[in-house]
Formats: structure tokens, C-alpha cells, sequence
């Protein structure tokens, strides 16, 4: 693998400094593309207490190309299916260079506090918060509690 | 005692008698039919005399046909041996008209010849000393170097033929026999070896008072060496060389009462094994001419050298000197206007004798030629005239008067077609007896069918000079053309030439490249760069010169324009080589590889008509306040980001150290998207719009997603630091200019302008020179440079000689700010003197790295008191790192693989395999 930009070093650099609040990242020792991340369940939000892991690498491209980004931790939301992939814009055709790590994983803390049915991902999921928000936000909390803490 | 007198020999043919007789001049016996073949040649001829012989065996009962045994003494009379001359003089006339056939006194001296040697091999005779085969240590051939020669490939040889347009003289093509074999480097070293061995001890000689410039010790040398040729003192070299014709031999010892008296001095003769001639005297490699070939290396100052011999020694000579009659008048044969030049022989020429020089150079180096002579002679002591093209003055009327110009300089151009001129009326510059001609970068006239040799060989000259630095470009016959116009007998003779040195060579005869040797060695003065004086120091000291190859990575986007090409090119050539057709597709593959260099340049070089967005915009200046105003009519841009926009542009000038937003680095040439005024590096926006591209997406702001952008609409915030020349700025506040990123610049230009402004950086005064081969790329780093506001100039072969002067003369002069000169590798590859830069780029690389060389010692040269820094430019993974592999390849046939035209040989198709990857 070619050396290391400057940019992954100054980003991770940046990462451990000034760490974004309810966000850690921090890459393998033997892949410094390779970084194991938590993030806390946004408050107000059926994922609230929850510590969700998930894993992101970047490709070699980065950062022309996005990060590539999972969830570990099971999670009920409509954006995220069950192998833990997560539906976000800017993962996709939004992404732009000027996006880093710190921005990606702070959108990710967002899509946790408002998930999107309309552009599921998880499609029973959608499902179920569209009929009926209620329950489908109680199973949310019952998964947060079983899986992520 | 039986005394044999020779009886007349029966004249009829292979029926030769030779009768023995005794003292009383009765027959006794007669010589077998094999001996008696060359003894009776040699009686005929005069050449030696039986005397005293006795029978050693006879048998008792004597019937006829019996076989006696007698020994005879065999004397060479006095009367073979003449006075030893260059038997080719008189064969000369003979030759030229009549080739091929052989005269009946041809004929003589043939079976002369030929007796001899059979009687030699008899009374096994052998030569103690030919003009080569002996004297070791120096000069000879060692055993390695013989198996060197013998193990030369066949290359060329044994297939027929080729032809081969080259191009000589200015820009002349011609067609060229190749039927000489080229020559690899070490056989040219071994060829040089020894006109070199002794010239540590050569004399040195002052140059006259009016030379202004100090000499080095070895250009000392050179000024002895020429001027002593020129006054026809015997030769500068010590001369021991013996004619190359000639072998020695001893005079067997005679037996004294039958006892040898191996105390007497040996007594030696002379015999040309070529003609047949005998001589008592030392035959001396004889030179004729009043000149020979200076064949330093480029860069040690030949014209200095020539300079210096003009003023040391300057003519008039006498009118009419007896040794060269000869040569006016042979060639006043060969001109059309006999009466014309009589005439003036008798009018003009009597009152004083030619006094001038004639130099001819090539056009590119006229005027360096004219500014060297001045430079190096008082004011007013040298008087010069570049005669050419509109220039071509009255010469007579220049020559003549009161204040006469010492020196004419011409172009070989001029010469040809003053040569033309000929057929129908007359051209003063041929007609005019010279005092000196001199051939600058002599090897342009190497062909000697080339107009171009036939003009200079029709000049009249009483002292030639062939300057070059290599007078065997690749083949033996390559010396031939030098040898012509020196009139260098015999070896001026093509037919000579070619029987004691094309032939031989060709039939892997060592003895060629001895001949080669000891011709060499009386008409040719070389020195290399790295040759030791008289006191062991390097003849010439120059500053160290560090070469750095840097290896570039292609963008993607030049990667994949690249790769499609070379993908395209490789099918191609493949199935070409399948079916056993790369031969005959030579030129179409060369067009192929030619278009992949240029690939490796620029993209632009091989995409069809992406030239026109180059051309609209040289500078692309922008101006801030016209940014700022369109932004206040409020065109296109929200409202809310006016206020941020304005705040960008007015703070250009304050700020300095941003980080890009895409590389997390200090920006490095700051770029702004004009609808946003968002900033990031240039490199970095310009890849992101480019993968915006290849996903099928607009361009746009990586920081705020506007869009759509183009690459052409970026701004470049261009800092740059304010010259220190202007006193009152003294804060070298940096001025900010924008301009708009409508160049598209490739992975080379980018790394030759990054290293530029390095350069400007470390020296604000720097100068550079940048070469390539392909003008169509010089017109590219052109405006790249002027981007870049850099002064630069221009040197290539489309240019007239005015033009190119200027540009020389303009790069050379003072100045505080640093300056560019772009050369084309082909047009100021050879000649230029270029020592006030002392940074050389060399976008791409040469088939053979000698012109590559070449094109670097414009710089790395005498006079150059800096260190030299040369920076090569290499495309990784391209067809680049081939060519230096090819480059390495040590044979002397790639020089030529590439260059020539029609079917290519077995060596040729192999470097195109390495081209494509097959070995």
C-alpha cells in the first residue's frame, strides 16, 4: 500500500485531539485506513444510551472517493439494514472532499436522531415506522438496550 | 665450381623455363616449373641476381630428368630499390579514370608484387616490422582487441545494402549506402588509441598578441600541432609512423665460410606489400596536405582553438608557393571557369596571396562563430563577414583594398547552393584561393555523394581543417569525406580508401583499423574531456555536473489517455509481429512510438484538436477589482455569500498560509471556484472536477456542492514575490495576481514550472535551459512560461538565423530576473555555447544518450564556472523507461535503428520489442 497522505494523518491526528462529542475513531495499528468507531445514541432519540460500534475505511481513492462506513452493532432504524449498511447521501453521489471523517460520523449521530422512511433502506423497518411510529420506536429502544449497551 | 647464369626464359605463357647453366654456359639443368614461375618475373623485372650456388645433392648416375638439389644465393640488385614514394601518387590519375581496369603497367607491378612475395615466403622472409604490426606496447593491437574485432557481429554485413536517407549539411537528406559497418564505441577508441598515445608530450606555442583570450595548455598544444602542419614544418608529432603500406624487412645475415656472424648489424629494407615497391629507406607516413582534423570533444573550446590559430598565423603567404601548385591547379581543372581563374591568378592574386579564412559552420552557429572571433581578438585586429543568404556581398570587393576581411564565415547551405550556381555561371567563393578553409562540425559533410561534400570539396584552399567532434560518426567510411577535402593522399582516393580500408574492414581484417590508425595518427588531433596532461592533471577542470533523473507519476486522466494509446499500439504491433510484418511496417510503427512520446509530453500533443483552448489565453490575467464588481451587480451569486465572497478577495493579498480544504496541506497555488470563492489547491479541485467527470456528474464546489464548474473557470491566485531590484518596495510584500485556469498543463510541465519556481525562489537571477525534441511541446511550455511570468526564449530549427541569434543574445544578456531559454534538442543540440546558465531540463529522452550528452555539454562546457544541474524528466511506466533501456543496450546500431527510413534490421525490430514489453 502507497504511503499515507497527508490528509488521513492531519484528519486522525485531529480525531484524537479534538475528538467530536459522543464520536471516538481510532485506527488499527496495522491499517491506518482502517478505523474502529463508537457512536452515542443522540439524546431525545430511541437509540439514546446506546454506544453503537461500527467500522470505516478509506479507500484508496480518499478523499475523491467516500469513506466506506457499517454498523457493527445491530440497530433498528429505516437507513440502516441488517448487514449494518447505512443509507446517507453524502456516503454516495453527495460526497465531497471537503467532507471528512469528523463530518461523515457527525452525520451519521444526525440520521440517528431523525431517520428518513421515505428512503429506507431497511424496508420493513420503513415500514414499520411510517404504520406506526410508536412501536416501531419502542423496538428501536428494546434493540438499543439488547445490543448496544 | 658450377656457376649458373640465368638463361632468357621462354616468353610464352605458364611455360616459363628457367635453364641453369655452368661456368662454361652449358646447360645443365633447369628450374622446377612452381619456382621458376617467380624467378623468372623477378630476372625480368631486374630485381635480384643468382649468384654462387652449389649442388648440394646429386645423384650418382646422372640421366636426363633427373632431380639435382642445388642451393643458390639470391642478391636483390641495388637497382630495385628506389627512392621509396607514395606508390598511390602515380596511380592515382590512373585509378580515378580508368576503374577497374587493370594497366599493363598495373599489371607489372602486380606480378612484381607477387614474385616478390612468393620469394619472400620461400626464403622465409618475414616482415620484422609492418607500420603496425609491431611496436607494441603502444599503438598495437592487443590480443583482446583483435578478438574484439573479429568478434564483431554481423549485423549489417552480408545482407545487401541498405540505403538510408540522412540528413546533412543544412538540413540536406541524402541517400546513403549503408555498406560500411558501423562501429561500436570501443572499436572508435581503439581507432583514436592511437593517434592519442603520445600527444601529452606535444609542444605548446603561444598565440599571437592580438589574441585577447588565455589558452589552455592542451589548446596550446593544438595551436603547435595546427600551426606547425600549416608552416609544413614535417610534423608535429614526432615523425616515426611508417607509411602503412610498407613493412619491414631484415636482410638475412650471409654466411661468411659458412659461419653466421650474428654480431653484424642488421640491415633492413622496405617492401610495399600493396604495390610491390622495395626501398632501403624508412618509408614515413607522408602528409601533403597543409591541414588535418581537429577532433577535440565538444565543449573544449575548438573555436578558441581556430581563433587563435587565424591570428597566430595570418597570411599573406607568398603568392605562389612551389608545393602547391599541384593542388590549385588540379582543382582550376575541375572548374568550368579555367580562363576566369587564370586570369585572376595572374591579376589579382600575384600582388598579394590569399590572406583570408573561410570558415563554414552550420547556420545555427554563424553567429556564434562571429561573436567568438571578435571576442577573442583585439578591436579592430580581426575584421569578419558572415556571408549569408541576403548577406552575400561582393566578396572579391571585401577581400581586396586597403583594410581586407580576414575571415568570410558561410553556411554549408550557402555553399551548396553557391555550388549549384556553378553549372551556369561562377561563384566567388569557390573561385577565390583561400589561405585557410575550415569546416565547423566537419562531420556534416560526412557523406561524401552529399552535395553538401561535393560544394566543400570544390573549394581552394592552401590549409584545410576539418573540425569535429566526431569524425567517425558510426562507420570507417565516415573519415573518407574529411580525408577528401583535406586532399590527404592517398588516402583522398576513393578507390584507395576503399580497397586499404572499407573492404578489409567489412572482411574483418585487422589490418584496417592499423591503417585507419596510423592515417589517423598524422592528420588528426583528439582530446577527450577526461585526458591527463604533461603533469597527470585533467586537461580540462570543469565544475562537477550532477544529473538527476526524476521519476513522475502520470494524473489519472493522462494515465488513461496513455494507457489507451499504448493499448492501441501494442495490438497493433502485435499482430504486425505475428504475421512477420514489422519490417515493412516500419515507419507506421515509428509514427505509433512517436505518438506515444508525445503522449508522455502532453496530452494535448496527441489529442486532435485539443489545441485550441491553449492558444485563446497566453497570460489569462484576471483582474480582482472586475471579480469584485460582478459580484457586487449581484450576477449569479446568492446574496448571502456576497459578503464572504468579497471578504475572500479583498483578504488574497493579507493572507497567505490556507489549508485546502480536499488535501488538509498549506494551498499550494491557490485556486478559486469564481460562483462560491471557495478556495482549495489547484491540483486538488482540478482531480475532484475530474471524478466528478468520470462518474458522468457535473463539476462542483467540494465545499459548498455549487455548481456546475469547469476547469477552465477556476482562478489562480498567483503570488509572487516582488522583485527586489525596485528599491522603494523594499517589504517584499508578495503581489497577488488571479488569473484564469484555462491552461491545461500535463505531469511534465507542472514538474519543469515547480522546479522553476523553486529556482526563481533560490535565485532570482537564475538561468535555465529547458530542451525537447518535439517543437509542437516547446510551443506548449511557451505559454506555460509566460503564465508563469518567466522570460524566456526560443531556439529551434524553423527559426532564421537572425531569430536565433537574438534569442542567444537576448538569453545571455544581464538581467536581474531570471530567464528561460527553450531549445529544440535537433536545432541547438550541437554547437551553442550556453555557459551562463547552469540549469538544463531535458523534457525527453533521445534514442542514444551521446545526443542527449551533446545537448548538455551546450552548458556543462568550458567556460562554465558553475556547478551544473541537470534534471531529466521521466514519465513512470511509459514507453520513457524503455527507451533508457534501449539506451543502455551498448550497441552503435541503435544511434541509427530509429532514424532511418523503409525496412528495419533484425537489431531494429528487437529495440521495437523491448518498445512493446517482449523481452
Amino acid at each position: 500500500m502507497s504511503s499515507l497522505p497527508k490528509r488521513i494523518i492531519k484528519e486522525t491526528e485531529r480525531l484524537v485531539v479534538d475528538p467530536a462529542p459522543g464520536i471516538t475513531a481510532l485506527p488499527h495499528d496495522d491499517n491506518l485506513r482502517y478505523f474502529d468507531v463508537t457512536i452515542q445514541g443522540p439524546d431525545g432519540s430511541p437509540f439514546a444510551n446506546g454506544v453503537f460500534r461500527l467500522e470505516l475505511f478509506l479507500p484508496e481513492e480518499y478523499p475523491m472517493a467516500p469513506p466506506k462506513v457499517r454498523f457493527l452493532t445491530k440497530i433498528y432504524h429505516p437507513n440502516i439494514d441488517k448487514l449494518g449498511r447505512i443509507c446517507l447521501d453524502i456516503l454516495k453521489d453527495k460526497w465531497s472532499p471537503a467532507l471528512q471523517i469528523r463530518t461523515v460520523l457527525l452525520s451519521i449521530q444526525a440520521l440517528l436522531s431523525s431517520p428518513n422512511p421515505d428512503d429506507p433502506l431497511a424496508t420493513d423497518v420503513a415500514k414499520h415506522y411510517k404504520e406506526n411510529e410508536k412501536d416501531a420506536q419502542r423496538v428501536s429502544r428494546e434493540w438499543t438496550e439488547k445490543y448496544a449497551s | 665450381m658450377l656457376k649458373p647464369q640465368p638463361a632468357k626464359p621462354s616468353k610464352k605463357k605458364k611455360d616459363l623455363v628457367v635453364r641453369l647453366t655452368n661456368a662454361r654456359g652449358f646447360e645443365f639443368g633447369r628450374l622446377p616449373q612452381d619456382v621458376a614461375s617467380w624467378v623468372s618475373k623477378l630476372l625480368d623485372l631486374d630485381i635480384v641476381d643468382f649468384r654462387g650456388s652449389t649442388v648440394v645433392d646429386c645423384p650418382t648416375t646422372l640421366h636426363s630428368g633427373a632431380d639435382l638439389i642445388i642451393s643458390l644465393s639470391i642478391y636483390i640488385k641495388a637497382s630495385a630499390f628506389r627512392t621509396p614514394s607514395t606508390s598511390a601518387e602515380d596511380q592515382k590519375e590512373r585509378v580515378m579514370f580508368n576503374e577497374g581496369q587493370e594497366t599493363g603497367e598495373e599489371q607489372i607491378l602486380r606480378e612484381r608484387k607477387q614474385a616478390l612475395l612468393k620469394m619472400f615466403k620461400v626464403l622465409e622472409l618475414k616482415p620484422r616490422k609492418g607500420s603496425d604490426f609491431t611496436r607494441r606496447p603502444h599503438g598495437k593491437l592487443d590480443q583482446q582487441d583483435l578478438e574484439m574485432l573479429s568478434q564483431r557481429q554481423v549485423a549489417s554485413g552480408g545482407s545487401k545494402p541498405k540505403r538510408q536517407t540522412e540528413i546533412v549539411g543544412d538540413g540536406e537528406e541524402v541517400e546513403v549506402d549503408e555498406e560500411g559497418e558501423e562501429l561500436s564505441d570501443n572499436e572508435l577508441d581503439l581507432i583514436y588509441k592511437r593517434a592519442q598515445q603520445n600527444d601529452r608530450q606535444l609542444g605548446q606555442m603561444d598565440p599571437a598578441d592580438t589574441f585577447t583570450l588565455d589558452l589552455r595548455g592542451y589548446q596550446k598544444q593544438a595551436l603547435n600541432w595546427m600551426h606547425s602542419i600549416e608552416i609544413g614544418a614535417v610534423s608535429a608529432r614526432e615523425e616515426t609512423s611508417m607509411h602503412p603500406l610498407w613493412k619491414e624487412y631484415l636482410f638475412p645475415l650471409e654466411p661468411n665460410n659458412g659461419v653466421i656472424d650474428l654480431t653484424a648489424d642488421d640491415r633492413a629494407f622496405y617492401f610495399n606489400e600493396y604495390s610491390g615497391e622495395l626501398s632501403l629507406q624508412f618509408p614515413k607516413a607522408e602528409r601533403k596536405c597543409r591541414g588535418g582534423i581537429l577532433a577535440y570533444v565538444v565543449g573544449m573550446g575548438k573555436t578558441i582553438m581556430l581563433s587563435a590559430l587565424i591570428q597566430t598565423a595570418r597570411g599573406p603567404e607568398d603568392p605562389a608557393p612551389n608545393g602547391d601548385t599541384n593542388t590549385s591547379k588540379k582543382r582550376q581543372l575541375k572548374l568550368n571557369s579555367a580562363f576566369r581563374s587564370v586570369k585572376r591568378d595572374a591579376d589579382v592574386l600575384p600582388k598579394r596571396g590569399p590572406a583570408a579564412t573561410l570558415i563554414v559552420a552550420p547556420t545555427s552557429l554563424l553567429m556564434q562563430w562571429c561573436s567568438e572571433l571578435e571576442r577573442s581578438s583585439k578591436p579592430g585586429t580581426m575584421k569578419v563577414l558572415v556571408w549569408h543568404s541576403q548577406n552575400r556581398t561582393d566578396l572579391d570587393v571585401a577581400l581586396s583594398g586597403d583594410n581586407p576581411v580576414d575571415v568570410v564565415i558561410t553556411s554549408y547551405g550557402t555553399l551548396v547552393s553557391e555550388h549549384s550556381k556553378m553549372e551556369r555561371s561562377t561563384s566567388p567563393v569557390f573561385e577565390i584561393e583561400w589561405l585557410r578553409v575550415v569546416l565547423d562540425e566537419a562531420h556534416h559533410c560526412k557523406s561524401r555523394q552529399s552535395k553538401t561534400a561535393k560544394a566543400v570539396y570544390a573549394l581552394r584552399a592552401r590549409r584545410r581543417w576539418a573540425v569535429t567532434g566526431t569524425p567517425i560518426v558510426n562507420r570507417l567510411e565516415d573519415l573518407y569525406s574529411h580525408l577528401k577535402f583535406l586532399d590527404f593522399t592517398p588516402w583522398s582516393n576513393y578507390t584507395f580508401f576503399r580497397s586499404f580500408v572499407s573492404l578489409p574492414f567489412l572482411a574483418r581484417d585487422p589490418k584496417a583499423v592499423e591503417v585507419v590508425q596510423v592515417i589517423l595518427e598524422s592528420v588528426l588531433l583528439r582530446r577527450e574531456k577526461n585526458m591527463l596532461d604533461t603533469d597527470g592533471k585533467k586537461i580540462v577542470e570543469l565544475p562537477p555536473k550532477e544529473v538527476i533523473v526524476e521519476n513522475l507519476e502520470f494524473s489519472p486522466l493522462e494515465r488513461k489517455i496513455y494507457d489507451s494509446l499504448y493499448t492501441d499500439a501494442k495490438k497493433n504491433f502485435d499482430k504486425l509481429n505475428e504475421r512477420g510484418l514489422v519490417s515493412r511496417n516500419y515507419t507506421h510503427i515509428l509514427a505509433m512510438l512517436m505518438r506515444l512520446r508525445r503522449a508522455v509530453l502532453h496530452p494535448n500533443l496527441v489529442l486532435s484538436g485539443a489545441d485550441e483552448g491553449i492558444k485563446a489565453s497566453s497570460a489569462g490575467a484576471v483582474d480582482v477589482n472586475a471579480l469584485i464588481k460582478q459580484f457586487d451587480e449581484g450576477k449569479d451569486t446568492p446574496g448571502d455569500n456576497k459578503v464572504f465572497a468579497e471578504g475572500v478577495l479583498a483578504n488574497l493579498e493579507g493572507e497567505e498560509e490556507q489549508e485546502c480544504p480536499i488535501c488538509f496541506d498549506v494551498m499550494d497555488t491557490p485556486t478559486i471556484v469564481p460562483i462560491c470563492m471557495h478556495q482549495s489547491c489547484k491540483d486538488c479541485i482540478v482531480a475532484f472536477i475530474e471524478t466528478c467527470r468520470e462518474k458522468g456528474e457535473d463539476g462542483r464546489c467540494p465545499t459548498c456542492s455549487r455548481g456546475p464548474i469547469k476547469e477552465s473557470d477556476l482562478i489562480e491566485v498567483v503570488r509572487t514575490k516582488a522583485e527586489t531590484d525596485s528599491v522603494e518596495s523594499q517589504a517584499s510584500r508578495p503581489t497577488v495576481t488571479l488569473r484564469r485556469n484555462d491552461f491545461r498543463s500535463s505531469t511534465k510541465l507542472e514538474a519543469l514550472l515547480r522546479d522553476l519556481q523553486r529556482l526563481r525562489g533560490e535565485n532570482p537571477s537564475f538561468r535555465a535551459v529547458v530542451f525537447s525534441q518535439f517543437t509542437s511541446f516547446l510551443d506548449l511550455i511557451q505559454v506555460a512560461l509566460e503564465r508563469e511570468s518567466l522570460t524566456w526564449y526560443r531556439f529551434d530549427g524553423t527559426m532564421d538565423v537572425k531569430k536565433r541569434n537574438d534569442s542567444v543574445v537576448g538569453f545571455k544578456a544581464d538581467s536581474q530576473g531570471p530567464k528561460v531559454l527553450i531549445v529544440s534538442l535537433k536545432a541547438g543540440g550541437v554547437g551553442l555555447n550556453l555557459t551562463n546558465a547552469n540549469h538544463v531540463f531535458m523534457m525527453d529522452c533521445w534514442w542514444n544518450a551521446a545526443t542527449e550528452n551533446q545537448a548538455i555539454d551546450r552548458v556543462h562546457r568550458i567556460g562554465q564556472e558553475r556547478p551544473v544541474y541537470v534534471k531529466h524528466f521521466i514519465v513512470s511506466d511509459t514507453i520513457e523507461g524503455r527507451i533508457l533501456q534501449i539506451q543502455k543496450r551498448k550497441t552503435a546500431i541503435v544511434k541509427e535503428a530509429f532514424r532511418g527510413k523503409g525496412e528495419g534490421d533484425p537489431e531494429s525490430v528487437e529495440n521495437l520489442k523491448i518498445m512493446f514489453g517482449d523481452i
